[in-house]
């Protein structure tokens, strides 16, 4: 997998963003913090773009102003070397006492043991500040073991002048408007109509890891790929079938270009800044590379619903590791970094999607293109509780990669959609065995 | 016994650092086969159970033809370029500092760079071959979603890099031969392409000899140009040995089946050893 802009951005954000912003400090902490007069040390592993680091630096300048004695040491490391890292510092004992993990990767930690029960040490109605689908993405057996920071969903931004050349000039506005699967199929037949051979109607995010977001066209057709209880299997199901039959159509008929396929090294946001496919599938963390690298005139719009509309549940959690030092003054931290302040100036100035239910409803104002907000804030709000909850498996890391194995199948290798389900079936129930 | 021990003194230093990076994490290597693991924790011991099933899973052996033909593809083909640049520019060729700077540069940058490299060569949208096809009338090759080509390309991005390394070897060997046998083979009337074949490939002998086992020890540890080039797609059309380790043990988390993987190498790599140190010992009695 090349080096995509995103983690670019990100190895030269650890290597240059400010040290300090003490110019940012200053917010107001909630009342228990107030004032309060403790001691130690919290040790935070993250990696984060220029925005994302600025953001947890304001948050931890003032958390380390309400609570004079404590400091919160901020190791900001390459995504690259992120997870590998950390896998290491748990197997040796030298975990830091937080880490942020993506939401699809945080399962794998929870159900093996290696974070901490928060249950004890947040306050009582702790959970009503965030919306039930980010609540879901952080549980594990019914307990919490991290807090939901922020979020991320898909949406469809598109290239005006290319639509319009297609005729595609009514964009749906509004999520109740939303493209159903057979417009949004007859759109890109539209585009393929008028594009010339080496351009495409548009590339899906599913790249990589990022395979997990092929489940929202499976939440689309009400299905689920794992039952109630996370372990059995439920993908052989008609939304199944339905979900790899019209996505398997996007190659067989030209719709996306041949190299987007799951294990494609090439991203879909790079095919539409580059001008090779028209519409794009990707989370509101691109529009500020969007804004600066697009150099043709883009908006956005909701991605296609069918039984309903569902998204990916993206973003990530703070995860306080079984060792940390002081679970109490952790719980404290996490607290604090998830206030409406903290979490509204972090949204916003990173182009991220907040997951408390107050700033959903109030809606955010990104820093950039502040109009498109409502759009990404609206998708998010089609995540299901019962969807993220699915994605926080201990056994996802397992299931991503038959996920990406038999997609691969389809959509590469024309495997039909009975039998790719059947396969994801037994490869889920097998990693979820494991 | 004084002599033993002095020996043994001057052994010491090597035996630590081999003892310590390599001996005892080999050994942990092949504990870990035998274990099942999740990820964290202790594993559980299960015997041969990952060597079951490793020679029942059909993307290993996939990985294990790539590897192999990889090499048998990789190994002659920088070999050969290799030599070929080295006499061109062992002759009276003008800018020849430039030309081996040149071919010798892609061995100072990294494999990861490199394969980003060939990222921009072959991306089948955008990228230079197909723009390069395009421009003479010629219909577009699918380098990253059809499976031959994308294996085409892997192999052409590494004989791009190894090609220096090949000629530097080759150009010293070049320069190692005395001027007085060819001259000899001249005076008996042998031709440019005989004194080739017949003096100077003989001579050439050990500097084939070193190649031939860097490039095979090379092409069975690929991994940094796939997994940046292809990432083992379309359909683990590309996916080789390591890189099958590599998502076994750090993406899976399932370090047991990645370290039977790892001494399934290690013994390849044994056996490859042997046969060198065979042939080896036949140089020897020939020479």
């Amino acid at each position: 997998m090349p080096l995509s802009r995103r983690q670019l951005l990100t190895a030269a954000g650890a290597a240059t963003a400010p040290l300090a912003l003490a110019a940012c400090g200053g917010f107001s902490t909630s009342g228990r913090e107030e004032g309060s007069d403790a001691s130690g040390t919290i040790t935070f592993t993250t990696w984060g773009t220029d925005a994302e680091l600025t953001g947890l630096r304001a948050a931890i300048t003032s958390f380390q102003q309400a609570n004079s004695g404590v400091t919160v040491r901020l190791n900001a490391v390459p995504y690259d070397q992120m997870f590998t890292t950390i896998d290491a510092q748990l197997q040796a004992g030298q975990a830091p006492d937080v880490f942020r993990v993506p939401y699809y990767t945080f399962g794998s930690y929870a159900g093996r043991g290696q974070l901490l029960d928060l249950s004890a040490h947040l306050e009582g109605g702790f959970s009503d500040r965030f919306t039930p689908q980010a609540w879901a993405a952080v549980q594990n057996g019914g307990k919490p073991y991290g807090v939901p920071h922020h979020t991320d969903t898909s949406v469809v931004l598109y290239n005006v002048d290319l639509l319009e050349a297609a005729g595609v000039t009514d964009v749906p506005t509004r999520i109740e408007d939303a493209w159903t699967w057979q417009e949004f199929e007859a759109v890109a037949k539209r585009l393929r109509q008028n594009l010339p051979d080496d351009k495409w109607p548009f590339a899906y995010n599913w790249q990589g890891n990022g395979v997990t977001r092929w489940l929202s066209w499976l939440f689309e057709a009400d299905g689920r790929f794992l039952a109630d209880d996370l372990t059995t299997p439920a993908i052989d199901s008609d939304a199944g079938r339905a979900a790899v039959e019209f996505t398997q159509g996007f190659f067989r008929d030209g719709l996306v270009p041949p190299n987007s396929s799951v294990k494609s090294s090439t991203l879909a946001a790079d095919l539409w800044y580059s001008g090779t496919t028209a519409m794009n599938f990707g989370g509101a963390f691109l529009v500020p590379d969007a804004t600066s690298t697009a150099d043709f005139e883009w908006g956005v719009t909701f991605p296609p619903r069918n039984a309903r509309s569902a998204g990916d549940f993206g973003g990530n959690a703070l995860v306080a590791t079984k060792g940390a030092k002081d679970p109490a003054l952790v719980a404290r931290f996490l607290t604090h970094v998830t206030e409406k302040q903290q979490m509204e100036e972090f949204c916003a100035g990173a182009s991220l999607l907040p997951t408390r239910a107050d700033l959903v409803e109030q809606g955010i104002e990104f820093a950039v293109r502040p109009e498109l907000s409502p759009v990404f804030v609206a998708q998010a709000g089609a995540v299901l509780p019962r969807d993220s909850g699915q994605v926080a498996s201990p056994s996802m890391s397992a299931i991503i990669t038959v996920l990406k194995d038999q997609l691969e199948e389809a959509f590469v290798g024309d495997q039909d959609a009975a039998t790719t389900v059947r396969n994801l079936a037994d490869g889920i129930g097998a990693a979820t065995k494991q | 016994m004084t002599e033993a021990l002095t020996a043994y003194g001057f052994l010491a230093p090597s035996l630590l650092l081999l003892g310590t990076f390599v001996f005892v994490p080999l050994a942990g290597a092949a504990a870990l086969s035998l274990q099942r693991t999740n990820g964290f924790g202790d594993g559980v011991w299960v015997g041969f159970d990952n060597y079951v099933r490793l020679f029942g899973d059909p993307v290993f052996w996939r990985a294990t033809l790539n590897t192999v033909l990889f090499t048998l593809v990789v190994t002659p083909g920088s070999m050969a370029l290799g030599l070929g640049a080295a006499v061109l520019l062992n002759s009276v060729l003008p800018a020849r500092g430039l030309f081996r700077s040149v071919l010798v540069l892609p061995m100072a940058v990294s494999g990861v760079a490199t394969a980003l490299v060939g990222v921009l060569v072959f991306d089948e949208n955008s990228g230079f071959a197909n723009s390069v096809l395009r421009a003479l009338g010629l219909p577009a090759v699918s380098w990253q979603s059809g499976g031959t080509a994308a294996f085409v390309t892997v192999v052409l991005v590494t004989l791009w890099w190894r090609t220096g390394f090949n000629m530097l070897i080759y150009l010293a060997g070049l320069q190692g031969i005395n001027r007085e046998l060819l001259e000899a083979a001249t005076l008996d009337g042998a031709g440019p392409w005989q004194r080739f074949r017949h003096v100077v490939v003989p001579m050439l002998g050990p500097s084939s000899f070193f190649l031939v086992v860097m490039n095979v020890v090379y092409s069975f540890q690929v991994f940094d140009i796939v997994f940046v080039l292809t990432g083992g797609g379309p359909r683990n059309a590309t996916t080789v040995l390591v890189t099958y380790a590599y998502d076994n043990g750090f993406v899976v988390r399932d370090q047991g089946y990645a370290a039977t993987i790892g001494v399934f190498l290690l013994v390849v790599s044994l056996a490859f050893t042997w046969l060198r140190w065979r042939s080896s010992r036949t140089r020897d009695l020939v020479g």
